[in-house]
């Protein structure tokens, strides 16, 4: 065998993806030959810093959520929508079984999340948004009611918390309302409201603080997601997305209202 | 559309989203756009899943994808420099993404950097194998070339990684 025909199959050799014959007489060359062995370990080299050095990335939440979301609507739909608000009546049987299976899969994964760290009782509360933030991408778990005219979504809420959140509309500053849901926090009926920045989710979490005094905010970030707590005027609010810190600390500046 | 189409969809496909969007990640550079093009490619696979049988739902998947890549690139991305998908064209890489040492300032943005700077068609290929660990048969359905042609390509792209990475040595080309 020739140096050049050694090196040809190189590749292949270090990818076993030679047949058992022809690696047998690769081989063979190579324990005669140091600069085709040398080529081979610099090919090995190379190989492994790739696999090695190169990020694999992870499918965020809320594309699989939008993925999950689209497979249940109808093939009717010429475009993906972003994000299923409501999915239609023959769509919400399938629905179900589907969210099942994330909010295993997206909860469970929570769960190892939650059980890893160990911080104060204070990081529970974190934990409980986090969770809601998670269980809000599921299809079908985002709005209960979905609109993007805080005139609908404001007064959505009466009745049905314990206080009056506000809901500015910040579309012409590239965050469209989507709408509000009710979640249950720290022992709380809790408005959420619900923005999105591209495809990101925000969830604006909502109660009466039972401490009135203000707090600077805090910024945390937790398994891809950031999220910014701040106390003001009474109100607990929390700020989760997995949107880049600093467009959602802009957004924060827009929700939050001043003192 | 049955029911246990969605499950059967979900079991043999879904899976794979990650190595999907790995994939667009390398191929598209935005993230926003890959998330765009996976999301476009799982919906084209869903409505095409009556045609695909049993076998492989990975390779499968990413058949779509890379597919999905493309076409997002072409109807998006006209203004940018274009990306050659000639069959053994030897593309000029967008010059966004050559890399700069000045701003290197670790390994693996070294590694990230040279492997953007590759031409389309190689880096499509060192990702299949590298980062994906597809077989050379897989790849050659994904990229739909002869397995002589994936052989060709990865050992080019590797190649030129090794003279980029290597101690500023300028040693294959």
């Amino acid at each position: 065998m020739t140096c050049a025909d050694c090196q040809k199959s190189l590749g292949a050799l270090i990818d076993g993806e030679l047949p058992a014959g022809e690696a047998a007489r690769v081989e063979e060359h190579l324990a005669n030959c140091p600069e085709c062995a040398a080529a081979r370990q610099r090919l090995l080299d190379t190989s492994a810093r790739l696999k090695g050095e190169l990020v694999r990335y992870k499918a965020p939440d809320v594309l699989k959520a939008r993925i999950r979301a689209t497979l249940t609507e109808p093939a009717h739909e010429d475009k993906p929508r972003p994000i299923a608000l409501h999915p239609t009546r023959s769509a919400r049987r399938w629905v179900r079984p589907l969210a099942a299976a994330g909010v295993i899969a997206i909860v469970s994964s929570g769960l190892t999340f939650v059980a890893m760290r160990d911080r104060a009782p204070a990081n529970a509360v974190q934990n409980e948004v986090l969770a809601s933030h998670i269980r809000s991408l599921i299809p079908g778990h985002l709005t209960d009611v979905a609109s993007n005219d805080q005139h609908n979504v404001k007064p959505w809420f009466n009745g049905r918390v314990n206080l009056s959140p506000d809901v500015p509309r910040l579309d012409s500053v590239g965050f469209p309302l989507v709408g509000g849901r009710v979640d249950y926090i720290d022992g709380h009926n809790v408005a959420t409201i619900v923005y999105t920045r591209r495809q990101h989710v925000i969830n604006v979490f909502v109660w009466p603080a039972t401490d009135l005094s203000n707090s600077a905010p805090e910024i945390s970030g937790a398994n891809g997601y950031n999220i910014i707590h701040v106390r003001r005027r009474g109100e607990e609010i929390w700020v989760v997305s997995d949107l880049n810190l600093a467009e959602l600390r802009t957004f924060s500046a827009l929700v939050i209202p001043r003192d | 559309m049955a029911e246990d189409t969605v499950e059967r969809f979900e079991r043999q496909v879904l899976p794979y989203l990650d190595d999907a969007y790995t994939l667009a990640r390398y191929l598209l550079h935005d993230e926003h756009d890959a998330q765009d093009a996976v999301q476009d490619a799982a919906l084209r696979a869903f409505r095409h899943f009556g045609s695909f049988r049993q076998g492989d739902g990975r390779a499968w998947l990413l058949t779509i994808v890379r597919n999905s890549c493309y076409d997002w690139h072409k109807s998006h991305r006209m203004d940018r420099a274009t990306v050659s998908l000639g069959d053994d064209a030897e593309a000029v890489a967008d010059p966004r993404y050559i890399a700069d040492p000045a701003v290197q300032s670790s390994d693996r943005e070294r590694v990230r950097a040279a492997v953007d700077a590759l031409p389309a068609e190689l880096r499509e290929i060192i990702v299949l194998r590298e980062l994906n660990d597809l077989s050379y048969r897989e790849i050659a359905a994904v990229v739909g070339v002869p397995i002589g042609t994936v052989m060709s390509r990865l050992s080019r792209g590797r190649e030129r990684l090794a003279a980029a990475l290597g101690d500023d040595s300028r040693r294959a080309g």
